[in-house]
């Protein structure tokens, strides 16, 4: 096992134990109480639809259906860089996501009505470094 | 008793290129000047750790100012009219350090700067070799692409909470918490568009890929790269050095802003090189010599398993 740790595979189990963790956040509420959306967390050919209500992931989905009428924005990658990016230790270059989408790494898409991620980018973070508690 | 840092500011009036511009600057110390650059965004508290730790202040007289739209430094008057967005260019950002280090007398400096004072440790080595004594490019290399976009000056995006949180991966995650949000706060009080106008010079109106081989190596350049810097990696600063003569390279465990986001990881990195430039100018130095530790890099990577079931399931929580 490199320093950097390992973790088991991602699954809707662990997107659910990872939602669950950022709604019980202490710090998370003041970051992300004006944060409304409905975006995907992308892992591998999975796409997780998370709906996120006043800051609180309030439903997540596996996979995506028409009636879903679409979703705001997309964060794609696959699981081996999710995976470095949510060890404890996560390594260069998956230690964020804009380490993940830089141009030069090419881990991460961000696709969508980026708008709407660059405006609630703060809180965004904050929940996804909660990846590294689950 | 109240205690104090020993820095002191000044506010210095620089010309350049026909404009004068209040300029605030912080120093402490004395011996060989050392100029501090800060990075983009940025201001020179960035350098506030270096200028109260006696094992620099002894030898050298260390100096940072902020850039014009930067910290204290107010805009040139009439920057309201300007009709085009702030954009740092090649030109105005060299020359104004030059001029800073003419408006204080300082012979031959140390530059030391960090991400674009990195990058322009390389246009001051081609272009005014003879007016410094050593360069230290933090976090530099020859090309820099891919940070001028508009979301880090748009009206519907906070641009302090935007910027600030798009560097903050740039930092290694086990430099300390108290550094790291310190960093932060640096960026998120930035002036609107100063950061994206940086990155015009950074990712834009710099690119030495194909110029770096003509620095002749009469001032020596040392490289030094965090290993999580994912704008200039450790790969990029390594390539530029092996162009540039007289040049060192060293890869540490840190990150894009080590002054001040490990200012103890980046001492045990740095000391090295301070030791060879007291050396090469014993002269100057000042009245104490300080024993100086090396810290070597660390590497290392990750990996993990993966599954995929199948059909959809949705939880409500």
């Amino acid at each position: 096992m490199s320093k950097y740790g390992s973790r088991s595979a991602f699954d809707l189990e662990w997107i659910e134990r990872w939602a669950r963790r950022v709604n019980e956040d202490r710090v998370l509420p003041k970051l992300s109480r004006f944060f409304n959306a409905r975006f995907v967390l992308g892992i591998d050919d999975t796409d997780f639809l998370l709906e996120v209500r006043r800051g609180k992931i309030e439903k997540i989905s596996e996979g995506l259906e028409p009636s879903d009428m679409g979703y705001e924005f997309a964060l794609r990658a696959p699981s081996s860089a999710w995976g470095k990016f949510s060890q404890k230790m996560p390594p260069p270059m998956f230690n964020d996501i804009w380490a993940m989408a830089h141009p030069l790494h090419k881990q991460l898409k961000i696709e969508g009505n980026t708008l709407t991620f660059w405006q609630n980018m703060r809180a965004m973070h904050w929940m996804l470094s909660l990846m590294r508690e689950v | 008793m109240n205690k104090h840092d020993p820095i002191v500011g000044r506010y210095v009036y620089i010309n350049c290129q026909g404009k004068s511009y209040r300029t605030y600057y912080e120093e402490a110390g004395e011996g060989i000047p050392m100029v501090c650059l800060h990075t983009a965004g940025a201001d020179g508290r960035q350098y506030r750790h270096q200028m109260c730790d006696p094992d620099f202040t002894a030898n050298f007289r260390v100096i940072a100012f902020d850039l014009p739209r930067h910290g204290k430094s107010i805009p040139p008057d009439g920057w309201h009219l300007e009709e085009d967005e702030y954009k740092l260019t090649t030109a105005f950002y060299s020359e104004f350090i030059q001029e800073f280090c003419r408006a204080l007398d300082l012979v031959k400096p140390v530059v030391m700067g960090q991400s674009m004072g990195g990058n322009i440790c390389l246009e001051l080595a081609l272009r005014h070799e003879n007016d410094y004594s050593a360069l230290i490019s933090l976090e530099g290399c020859d090309h820099s692409p891919g940070w001028w976009i508009d979301p880090l000056h748009h009206p519907h995006i906070h641009g302090g909470e935007a910027v600030a949180t798009s560097v903050f991966g740039l930092m290694a995650p086990d430099s300390p918490d108290e550094y790291r949000w310190e960093t932060f706060w640096y960026y998120a009080q930035g002036g609107p568009g100063i950061f994206k106008g940086d990155l015009y010079y950074y990712s834009v109106d710099s690119d030495y890929r194909d110029k770096v081989h003509k620095i002749s190596g009469k001032v020596p350049i040392y490289f030094l790269t965090g290993e999580y810097d994912f704008a200039c990696t450790p790969e990029m600063t390594m390539r530029t050095a092996e162009k540039v003569k007289n040049s060192e390279c060293i890869i540490f465990g840190g990150g894009h802003f080590p002054t001040s986001e490990d200012p103890d990881k980046f001492k045990e990195v740095v000391s090295p090189v301070l030791k060879k430039i007291i050396q090469n100018d014993p002269e100057r130095r000042g009245g104490n010599t300080r024993d100086w530790s090396v810290n070597g890099a660390t590497r290392g990577s990750g990996n993990r398993s993966e599954k995929r079931p199948e059909g959809r399931r949705t939880i409500d929580l």
